[in-house]
């Protein structure tokens, strides 16, 4: 417990936090913002074949701020980018704190989760008093069981994102890869066109947990999960990642 | 005068291609650029013979890539600055080279010469790929066209390299440079295609390599594409390099 | 000759240097001493163009450190922190300085050769000791054989060897009239070393003079910068 307080202070202090908060609390409002007012017309009419995804499509991309939580909570520890700084590492004084090396990334997977839930909460909020803002009374009514799926899909792919940086030590290729991966012209989605199996790729899985697809001219666009089922796929993405990691940092030396 | 100052600045341009040649990150960035390149050529090739037959131009499917590929070389543009604040290297680099704006164009300039061929070679590469693979499927295309739009892919790539260095120059920390452009050339631009105008760096550079279809309104010539991402590029070096001059190492 | 005329850094509202001055001259090893924090690297930061003055002048034989035709080897600076990146290798650090500075690859091997590093010369810098760091930036500060040597805690982390040869290093360059101007809080080590000091404290000089004047009354040059430097000794010029 006091390791975790410890990592939750860390994590706050960090110097590149507030952009994880700002995309990740501001990006889906902003996003649901733009969507109602584009469609709101066909809204009103009752014509829109989009209103199921209001609100949800911003939150899909606001998962982005997430990926730095996750990202920078490992990379700050192996950073030395700084004028001052003569080489040395935060990771050595970390071990010296915490030395058992498990609960030192459990403690570590705890604040990202616990941050991670916290702020889909208030990204949650503000995308719902966006669309209520455009909308009024013609807001779609947001379901309990996609919001869970929601945070499901952020914390999810938080610590996917932490997981894969313990294994890289360096924040350019997991936030390339994961930032990419959460776009409109994601890998996976390139992938399905030619296989099925990138269906159960992390990302592809975790977004039908609250998206739905309901795109009968394209195959692609169809659901292929339950909302259990693809989280249940992504959540073995993150275990594996994650034991992986374990794995690797327990033998890893810290200098290495 | 001029011939001291012409053999100063050969020598800081050399001193700048030593740092970028001797950064095992650059070279990973580059071999790594170019095997995920080859490897998504053949993703959108297997896509485009799985696709109808016949009705797909190899240009087009070989450079389908170029909108993944931009992010190997935003990621070497940013290094190519950022890399100066690890371990404080910047403040060994202008007490060798103290004259700052002269310093950071040098660093643009030999991080060009790295990059145009290793751009054309990578550019090419997928085009070669998908030649070989659906040459029998796809509608050919002129030898003409096919330079043309290696030429541009190859500006398009150099520019967006430079313009990242920039932008790390100014922000001096990998993360956030990295967040920001990658944030913008992959979730915002393509978000707000529709509303804005193509005058920024990406919509109007897709102009240099992408042949225009004639249904689309607002097209852009190759040269009006090119001359718009450079003078984005150039607006931002020029940014990067006032606020270098100024502010404390 | 290196000469800091009354030189005032603001940064935000706090004042870390308010009218510093004094000369280093050629032919002496000049100690700058302070606590942490009493705007040492600050002063040597100005002198190296790396900050902007708020006001006042650090010269370098009279001009400013940018207007000087070759700063390699007029300036040889070695500052705290090893000053290369981690992911290159010791000999490819100083190559891209002598490229810069017009400088023959051979003479990267001299300097190698002369701070004791050709061994570890392939090796990554992120895989140097701090000493080894140390000697790494020495190498660089004499690549260019500069008549000015400003060093900023040289000895920090050296080995009892290394640290000897730094002081028998640094007398010697300065016998053949070169100038040397180091930073430092490790005084026993550098009241065998210098022949000048400058003490400051919260941004301004409380001694300034020769090693025995500062010394004057006090057993030791450590009693001395106690003296100067506790809270209750601003008025002791």
């Amino acid at each position: 417990m006091r390791a975790l307080n410890a990592e939750l202070s860390k994590l706050f202090s960090l110097p590149g936090i507030w952009l994880a908060f700002l995309i990740g609390a501001l990006a889906p409002a902003v996003i649901a913002a733009l969507d109602s007012i584009v469609e709101k017309e066909d809204i009103i009419a009752g014509v829109s074949t989009r209103l199921a995804e209001i609100g949800y499509s911003g939150l899909g991309f606001g998962v982005q701020g997430v990926i730095i939580l996750g990202v920078l909570s490992v990379s700050s520890e192996y950073l030395t980018e700084s004028s001052e700084s003569g080489g040395g590492q935060q990771i050595t004084t970390s071990l010296t704190v915490v030395p058992s090396r498990p609960h030192f990334l459990m403690a570590k997977a705890g604040a990202v989760t616990v941050t991670s839930i916290l702020l889909c909460m208030v990204a949650m909020m503000t995308t719902v008093s966006a669309t209520h803002l455009i909308l009024g009374e013609y807001a779609p009514a947001f379901e309990a069981s996609r919001l869970i799926g929601v945070v499901c899909y952020w914390t999810f792919t938080a610590l996917l994102a932490f997981g894969i940086t313990v294994l890289t030590k360096n924040g350019i290729i997991p936030l390339t890869v994961l930032i990419i991966n959460s776009s409109v012209i994601s890998f996976s989605f390139l992938l399905s066109k030619i296989t099925k199996l990138a269906f159960y790729l992390p990302d592809r899985a975790g977004i039908e947990m609250f998206m739905s697809f309901n795109d009968e001219s394209n195959a692609i666009f169809n659901r292929f999960h339950t909302p259990f089922t693809a989280g249940l796929v992504m959540l073995v993405w993150v275990a594996v990642f994650f034991i992986v990691a374990v794995i690797v940092f327990h033998r890893r030396d810290v200098a290495a | 005068m001029s011939i001291s100052s012409s053999k100063k600045i050969t020598k800081i341009l050399g001193a700048e291609l030593d740092k970028l040649v001797s950064l095992p990150l650059i070279w990973l960035t580059l071999i790594g650029t170019f095997i995920l390149n080859l490897v998504l050529a053949a993703a959108f090739t297997s896509a485009g013979l799985q696709g109808a037959a016949g009705t797909q131009s190899i240009l087009n499917i070989g450079l389908a890539s170029m909108g993944y590929l931009q992010a190997g070389f935003i990621i070497l543009g940013i290094s190519a600055t950022c890399s100066e604040y690890t371990s404080g290297q910047i403040r060994t680099t202008l007490t060798v080279i103290p004259w700052r704006g002269f310093q950071l164009s040098a660093k643009h300039l030999a991080l060009a010469v790295i990059t145009i061929p290793a751009a054309f070679i990578i550019a090419a590469s997928g085009i070669l790929y998908t030649f070989m693979m659906m040459r029998d499927t796809a509608v050919g295309f002129e030898i003409d066209t096919m330079i043309e739009t290696l030429v541009g892919a190859t500006g398009y790539l150099t520019l967006t390299t430079l313009l990242s260095a920039a932008i790390g120059a100014l922000l001096r920390r990998t993360t956030p440079a990295l967040v920001m452009l990658l944030g913008y050339y992959f979730i915002i631009s393509p978000l707000s295609r529709d509303f804005l105008p193509n005058y920024f760096p990406d919509t109007a550079g897709y102009y240099m390599y992408m042949p225009a279809s004639n249904d689309e309104i607002n097209v852009l010539t190759p040269m009006q594409g090119t001359g718009i991402l450079m003078l984005w590029t150039l607006i931002f070096i020029k940014v990067a390099i006032i606020f270098y001059r100024q502010r404390d190492a | 000759m290196l000469t800091i005329n009354n030189l005032v850094k603001h940064r935000g509202t706090d004042k870390i240097l308010s009218g510093i001055s004094f000369k280093a001259r050629p032919g002496r090893v000049t100690g700058f001493l302070g606590p942490n924090g009493a705007g040492k690297s600050s002063t040597l930061r100005i002198l190296l163009g790396l900050d902007h003055a708020t006001s006042g002048s650090a010269l370098i034989n009279g001009k400013p450190f940018a207007e000087l035709h070759n700063p390699l080897t007029t300036v040889g600076a070695a500052l705290d922190g090893f000053g290369a990146h981690r992911m290159r290798t010791g000999r490819a650090h100083l190559r891209w300085i002598a490229r810069a500075a017009g400088l023959s690859r051979s003479r990267v091997e001299e300097v190698l050769e002369i701070v004791g590093l050709t061994n570890a010369a392939g090796k990554r810098v992120g895989s140097y000791s701090l000493g080894m760091g140390k000697r790494l930036g020495m190498a660089a500060a004499l690549l260019g054989d500069p008549q000015i040597l400003v060093l900023d805690e040289p000895v920090n982390g050296l080995d009892p060897e290394g640290i000897r040869w730094i002081r028998t290093f640094l007398r010697e360059r300065a016998q053949s009239g070169n100038t040397v101007l180091l930073s430092s809080h490790l005084m026993g080590e550098l009241a065998e070393t210098v022949d000048d000091v400058v003490i400051i404290h919260h941004g301004k000089v409380v001694a300034d003079g020769t090693l025995e004047e500062v010394i004057g009354n006090h057993s030791t040059l450590e009693e001395a910068f106690f003296a100067l430097t506790s809270e209750h000794a601003g008025d002791v010029v």
